[in-house]
């Protein structure tokens, strides 16, 4: 899969999934952190919760048609944008 | 002067366990699980579904077509309900003066959501409309009036899991209020698509039977059932040699302003509505035998609890026993602080503690005094019943043996208004613009319109923490904001975490349910949209206001359909006058909703008509919100008072509702919330006969919420000098409400006849 498009795609879903009203989705790092609140000395976090994360992870599995596991696999799956995009074209590694 | 002790005088529960009292209370000691597969919908797509379902629900479901056809939800409500009756002998004495207040979150939506999924996407199927209008959350009230009634008072509640455990609170405020001699309350709810789906998108739901408080415990199981009781003064039950089964010494009803669905972690704003429980109750921790946890079992809710538990009550917690009962009936969501409550007031009439089922290995961070295995005899003089909703609304009640504590303080306080907000085609106006509604010599009022407002919502709701807000509860956060702005001024600014809220909202989210159901339907239930589930509960909007604006005192919801906003601001004025809430925004909030617009109109045209009354105009959008508080408090920060509220009065069907005439017939003013009310009839022979009256809908359109919209009107008017006094009236169905305001100055006369 090609994994930029994919990762801009992934941008777009956040924002439209997660009402982030107004945000560019260019303007979301590929490894920006996405859940959880900014650490010291890194680019800040999106700030995401957990309702958010079952949103995602839901909107993923829809639209890519891949499982997304559940517990603590999922968290370092949704760490970033690229960890995503990472993920999914490894469910689906033809086109 | 003391205060009327409030007692429990008959109960009636309808779970997993059994359809009456004794046979839960009995496998409830005994520690029988009622948790089973689901079977009454197909669940093969489900991530989980062991569930606790009533045993032979159809017995309790009496059978009939449309539009009277009962929900599971009402049938379990009637069962509990006539079993409480029967257990305090309320049929068989002189007639007396009958609430009954409901609380609720499904309502009819088992019935219901296959036509609301098929809706969505066919708009011409008319045939299942009817139906569709017979089911909302205020039709249990409605159904029980008919066939237990006549009531005097009616409300119907809904605070998510709160729910049935508000309704006792709300019934114990009638009957300090002296407004009426019984209360029948309690809560009900019943299995649906929409709520398996719901939980299970937010991964809620343990897929084995569920296991509060222990170390591996992965969610919750859904129950469904009704808890009902019947609360008295204790000198009426004294007046006829009754005995009680235990006393509802005290409740606190808070807020925690935190997540829409998860607990503030630390526990902090739980324990403080327990502490506000046991303040109310005149009892310290040392009193406390027993508490009925939440307890659901989820990872974030026991740990949570057990927290905020001892900062409560502190070292008492290591003698306190703990037990919940979902492991046993499920969590039973509207009906499940209703079941609870009376499950601890059976704890302290039977002396026995229920267990915790389910728990095995305790974890780390729920170090409490449980129960396992099955129940035990006990000495328990006091006992808690803890229940926390979506939205963090909590609500604590505290059940006692008759006249442990002291009695609970008496009198009534006096209620005022300090702010006021509007939202209608004029835009945003406050509790001086306002008016305008009202007072046609007030040039530039656009004509109502259909749909929705053209007002910008954006610039008054921060992207970024409103990003979750749906149109309600946007509508919600405008008119409470500015409402809450116009009281603060003048004087000292007020202290969120002393603010309340109740919002009336007649269908709740309806077209957004119907979307859930539809994509339930298409996609299956895996693709359920999480975020969007918490929204479709009637108390999402309040829920969201709450966190929004970090208000944390009582919150609710009041889905009275066409009397939503009336209901809401009388609820607000019970809780103020009370004691129970220093300061509560009371309002409503409608958006426009082509889904409710089709069922109407058909009705209206078409199908039987006896569900409304009077033509309609096209249904518009609309909000409205006043701020109630204590006079003492507006006082002593120095708040100006834009009204002052006087006097209320409801009534039903059947009983006439003898409206008490102003003090000064010149300088009164009627205010009729809905354009068709036959005010002539009801007024007559009183002062207000004469008074000029006006509607506010002309300008501010046709909806549910068009009662608070008339109170805020109202409140301008006579800020404004407009009236001297003014009775605002709100009617459907032969039921309504009176409240009358009236202006700083105009003290010292009494009313007239």
């Amino acid at each position: 899969m090609d994994l930029p498009l994919l990762k801009s795609e992934i941008k777009a879903l956040i924002v439209q999934e997660l009402n982030l009203q107004g945000r560019d989705p260019a303007s979301i790092q590929d490894d920006a952190q996405l859940f959880g609140s900014s650490q010291d000395g890194r680019a800040p976090s999106l700030g995401l919760d957990s309702l958010d994360a079952l949103q995602l992870a839901m909107s993923v599995e829809e639209r890519y048609g891949v499982r997304i596991p559940e517990g603590p696999e999922a968290r370092s799956i949704f760490a970033s944008v690229t960890s995503i995009a990472t993920y999914v074209a490894a469910q689906k590694p033809s086109g | 002067m003391a205060g009327e002790r409030i007692w429990v005088t008959g109960v009636g529960l309808v779970t997993a366990l059994g359809n009456d009292v004794e046979a839960t209370w009995s496998r409830l000691v005994a520690g029988d699980r009622g948790l089973a597969p689901l079977d009454l919908f197909d669940t093969t797509a489900q991530r989980a579904a062991i569930v606790a379902s009533v045993p032979r629900a159809h017995e309790l479901v009496p059978r009939g077509g449309p539009p009277r056809r009962w929900s599971r939800t009402t049938g379990f409500a009637w069962k509990a309900a006539a079993d409480a009756m029967a257990h305090a002998g309320v049929r068989g004495q002189a007639p007396r003066r009958v609430g009954l207040v409901v609380g609720g979150t499904t309502g009819g939506m088992f019935e219901t959501e296959a036509l609301l999924g098929e809706l969505h996407v066919d708009p011409a199927r008319t045939d299942s409309l009817v139906e569709m209008i017979s089911q909302p959350l205020s039709a249990t009230v409605d159904r029980l009036a008919e066939v237990l009634g006549p009531f005097c008072r009616l409300r119907t509640l809904c605070s998510a899991c709160s729910s049935g455990a508000n309704a006792f609170a709300v019934g114990a405020l009638w009957l300090l209020s002296g407004e009426v001699d019984v209360v029948v309350a309690g809560g009900s709810d019943g299995h649906c698509r929409l709520t398996l789906s719901g939980f299970n998108a937010l991964g809620a739901i343990d897929p084995e039977p569920c296991r509060p408080f222990d170390v591996r415990r992965r969610g919750l199981n859904l129950g469904e059932g009704a808890g009902f009781a019947v609360l008295e003064r204790a000198s009426s039950v004294r007046a006829r040699g009754g005995r009680p089964v235990a006393e509802l010494a005290g409740w606190g009803v808070g807020a925690e302003a935190h997540h829409i669905t998860n607990p503030e972690p630390s526990g902090g704003a739980a324990a403080r509505v327990i502490a506000r429980a046991l303040r109310r109750a005149g009892l310290s921790p040392g009193d406390l035998d027993y508490v009925n946890a939440h307890g659901t079992g989820t990872p974030l809710n026991d740990s949570m609890e057990a927290a905020a538990l001892r900062l409560a009550l502190g070292s008492d917690l290591e003698r306190i026993t703990v037990s919940s009962s979902k492991g046993q009936v499920g969590h039973m969501l509207g009906a499940a602080g209703a079941v609870e409550g009376i499950l601890s007031a059976l704890a302290v009439e039977r002396q026995v503690v229920p267990p915790t089922m389910g728990l095995e290995e305790p974890d780390d961070a729920c170090r409490l005094v449980h129960v396992q295995r099955h129940g035990r005899p006990a000495r328990v003089r006091a006992a808690l019943s803890n229940s926390f909703g979506f939205g963090g609304l909590d609500t604590v009640l505290v059940f006692t043996e008759p006249e442990l504590g002291p009695p609970p303080a008496a009198g009534q306080r006096r209620v005022v208004i300090t702010g006021a907000a509007t939202l209608s085609p004029r835009g945003l106006d406050d509790g001086t613009s306002a008016a305008a509604l009202v007072d046609g010599s007030l040039a530039g009022a656009p004509a109502a319109v259909a749909g929705r407002i053209d007002f910008d919502l954006a610039p008054h709701i921060d992207p970024v923490r409103g990003r979750r807000l749906d149109r309600p509860a946007r509508l919600g956060v405008v008119v409470a904001a500015r409402s809450l702005a116009e009281a603060q001024a003048t004087g000292r600014p007020l202290d969120p975490a002393e603010v309340g809220i109740v919002l009336g909202t007649a269908f709740g989210s309806l077209d957004p349910s119907a979307a859930f159901i539809h994509r339930i339907f298409e996609k299956g239930p895996r693709f359920a949209s999480p975020a969007e589930f918490p929204n479709l509960v009637p108390s999402s909007p309040v829920g969201h206001v709450s966190i929004y604006l970090g208000l944390r005192g009582p919150t609710f919801a009041t889905p009275d359909l066409a009397t939503s906003g009336e209901s809401a601001v009388i609820q607000g004025i019970e809780l103020v006058a009370s004691g129970d809430g220093e300061v509560v925004v009371a309002g409503a909030v409608e958006e426009a909703s082509e889904l409710v617009e089709r069922i109407l109109l058909f009705l209206y045209q078409g199908g039987p008509s006896d569900e409304m009354a009077g033509p309609r105009r096209p249904r518009s959008e609309g909000a409205a919100a006043v701020v109630l508080e204590a006079e003492a408090h507006a006082d002593a920060r120095g708040a100006r008072t834009l009204a002052h509220v006087d006097a209320v009065r409801s009534w039903t069907e059947g009983s006439p509702p003898s409206i008490a005439g102003p003090r000064l017939v010149e300088g009164a003013r009627v205010v009729l919330a809905q354009e068709g009310i036959d005010a002539g009839a009801l007024l007559d022979g009183t002062g207000w006969a004469s008074a000029p009256r006006t509607s506010v809908s002309p300008v501010a359109g046709e909806h549910e919420a068009i009662g608070a919209t008339a109170l805020a009107a109202a409140v301008a008017l006579v800020h404004r000098g407009g009236a001297s006094e003014v009775l605002v009236l709100g009617t459907t169905r032969g039921r309504g409400h009176a409240i009358t305001l009236r202006a700083p100055t105009a003290r010292a006369i009494p009313p007239t006849r």
